[in-house]
């Protein structure tokens, strides 16, 4: 049960303004768990109270089995890795690894070992006698890495921690960060907006919107089958097409375009929003009629913007060849790679 | 000449003509207290003459010497900023960081008491000292200076505290550390400048202080400034011991000045850009 976080029914109201609503979690031991969500969708907040910096209005939070509702943060045997990595700047980076020791009163002996293991891990034994303030943001990074991992928590919290480093770092801290928590064998709970660094990281995920967790599931199950209109667009670079359409016995109309959809013919007659990844669409010899609107170039990747009859539908890779602007192509959309959400809910139909 | 030197060239200029300004009177008290009370009435005065220090020597060793009263506001300076900065500093910190009720009209409340003119204070503060039995007293004079400096001190305090991030804390909170552990350990090292910018605002004032001196205090308590005074008195003014009892007594201020120099520049920018070095 060490490193297990269970919520139910948490909630949090800031005066008026709630900002949390029946969120359920179940964290299993060991496990890599991501909260992602745009900005204001409510990850934070549930990161801040597993932590015990914010108290929840409603609802019960379990840590290891134990009922940790209104413990006190350093009662409840986890680290965090805040987005500004909220060093000490007027201790060393050895001073900044040893604190949680010596607030512990662990021996001198002890703790001069324990940092220097830890030091060790993240590669930054060498800036021991260092300020935080004389190290690069990719070595604070591994200073607050060094001090969360230093008292073996059973609970690892990390806030956006590779928000502030820059691209390639990112992906390059992102494979020693998967590393580090398999070697450790603990929890960790990971906040990000970032869908790809949820997407590499965890075994598990939760997509926040607005307040609630709309989708809990592996990475693949969320991208595969979004539960909602919502997290479809949210996830995926660049995003699924969403395309409102009317569906009627097995075929849609999406503007001036009728598909042909047995798949959906269960669904009866009523209005839909059509999803289809950008992948999920093909130029060729047939299809729909469309205008090439904008043409990106990305190295391995061509990303274009056509126009449906007034509709956007982006297209990736489609041959690997730029495509002027302007011309008229045919868009073949591969209908078993369709997802089907209700317009008024946005909640998935098949 | 580039215009860059010009404009350096012009910018001490300036400078000196400000220094000037600032140093005059203090040279003046320098050159009046080196030379005798008859030398220092001569019409034109005098620029050569021969200096002495008897007035140094009659200030300091004097029947009418001013060491005792040295001591004195030593004594009163000194307490004044020690309960000050005991008091103001978990005050602050609560203001900046504690959901209190009353919080904001509280801090409000705070900040009135600086509006209002001391010498309106003067007389009620006589009738309350007077009623307690403090009259002329350290524990009166204390008290009445910390009525201000108390107030002054909170709230150059809190917005500095405001700009030290709350992550620190919380990570040292999730760190197993308590909430006074987080204050000792977190926020006070990072508001050293402040405070230190604090306690010589606040020694400075206690040090200067003359009005509620001389009205509520004077006879048993009687802090330098105060006895300055009696140099100066209906038969004559005896200018150059005056000056030499006022270079005496800003002697302590200007070493104050000197050994907290660094943290004055430091204290007094750091609550000028958010975040900067602290993170």
């Amino acid at each position: 049960m060490k490193g297990a976080v269970v919520l139910k029914g948490v909630g949090k109201a800031f005066g008026e303004t709630r900002v949390l609503n029946d969120v359920d979690l179940d964290i299993r031991p060991g496990e890599f768990f991501s909260l992602l969500g745009p900005s204001g969708s409510g990850k934070t907040t549930t990161l801040r109270i597993i932590a015990g910096l914010e108290t929840a209005t409603e609802g019960t939070v379990m840590l290891s089995g134990k009922d940790a509702t209104l413990l006190p943060p350093g009662d409840r045997d986890v680290a965090m890795v805040f987005q500004s990595y909220a060093l000490y700047p007027h201790m060393t980076v050895f001073e900044n690894i040893a604190f949680p020791l010596r607030m512990i009163r662990t021996p001198a002996a002890e703790i001069a070992a324990a940092v220097r293991a830890a030091a060790a891990r993240v590669r930054i034994d060498h800036l021991l006698e260092r300020r935080p303030g004389q190290l690069s943001g990719g070595q604070q990074q591994r200073c607050a890495l060094a001090r969360a991992i230093v008292r073996k928590p059973a609970l690892f919290l990390l806030d956006e921690p590779l928000s502030n480093l820059d691209a390639k770092l990112r992906v390059e801290t992102r494979v020693e960060l998967k590393r580090l928590q398999r070697s450790l064998d603990v929890t960790a709970v990971y906040v990000t907006h970032d869908q790809e660094e949820a997407m590499s990281l965890s075994d598990r995920m939760a997509v926040f919107m607005d307040g609630r967790i709309v989708q809990t599931g592996s990475p693949e199950e969320v991208f595969s089958r979004p539960a909602t209109v919502q997290v479809a667009a949210f996830l995926g670079n660049p995003p699924m097409n969403v395309l409102p359409a009317r569906l009627s016995a097995g075929k849609a109309v999406v503007g001036s375009t009728t598909l042909d959809l047995p798949r959906f013919g269960t669904l009866g007659e009523r209005e839909v929003v059509l999803g289809i990844r950008p992948s999920g669409v093909t130029l060729g010899s047939a299809g729909v009629p469309a205008t090439v609107t904008l043409c990106e170039v990305l190295g391995e990747d061509v990303i274009l913007d056509l126009d449906l009859g007034g509709l956007l539908l982006r297209v990736k890779n489609p041959g690997r060849k730029r495509i002027p602007e302007g011309e008229r192509v045919l868009a073949r959309i591969d209908p078993e790679r369709l997802h089907v959400f209700d317009r008024a809910s946005g909640a998935r139909l098949d | 000449m580039t215009s860059r030197r010009v404009r350096s060239v012009a910018l001490m200029l300036v400078g000196a003509f400000l220094l000037a300004i600032w140093t005059v009177p203090i040279l003046l008290a320098v050159v009046t207290s080196l030379k005798d009370e008859k030398e220092v009435l001569a019409y034109p005065p005098t620029f050569w003459f021969a200096p002495t220090l008897k007035s140094f020597h009659a200030v300091l060793f004097g029947p009418t010497n001013i060491l005792g009263d040295l001591v004195t506001s030593l004594i009163i300076a000194v307490a004044t900023t020690v309960l000050t900065i005991v008091i103001a500093v978990p005050a602050a910190y609560a203001f900046a960081r504690l959901k209190l009720p009353g919080r904001k009209p509280l801090g409000f409340y705070v900040l009135a008491t600086q509006l209002v003119p001391p010498i309106g204070l003067i007389i009620p503060y006589f009738l309350i000292l007077n009623r307690i039995g403090w009259m002329d007293s350290y524990k009166g004079l204390v008290l009445i200076y910390m009525t201000f400096s108390l107030p002054f001190a909170i709230w150059l305090l809190v917005s500095y505290f405001e700009d030290i991030p709350r992550e620190m804390e919380e990570a040292a909170l999730i760190d197993r550390a308590n909430r006074w552990q987080a204050l000792w350990h977190v926020v006070l090292p990072q508001a050293r400048g402040a405070i230190a910018v604090t306690v010589i605002f606040v020694f400075l004032n206690a040090w200067n202080e003359f009005l509620f001196a001389v009205v509520l205090g004077g006879a048993n308590v009687r802090p330098v400034t105060v006895s300055m005074y009696n140099y100066i008195n209906t038969e004559q003014t005896q200018w150059a011991q005056l000056a030499a009892a006022a270079l005496m007594a800003m002697l302590p201020v200007i070493v104050l000045g000197l050994a907290a120099q660094k943290h004055i520049v430091n204290g007094l920018t750091a609550g000028a850009v958010k975040g900067v070095g602290r993170r």
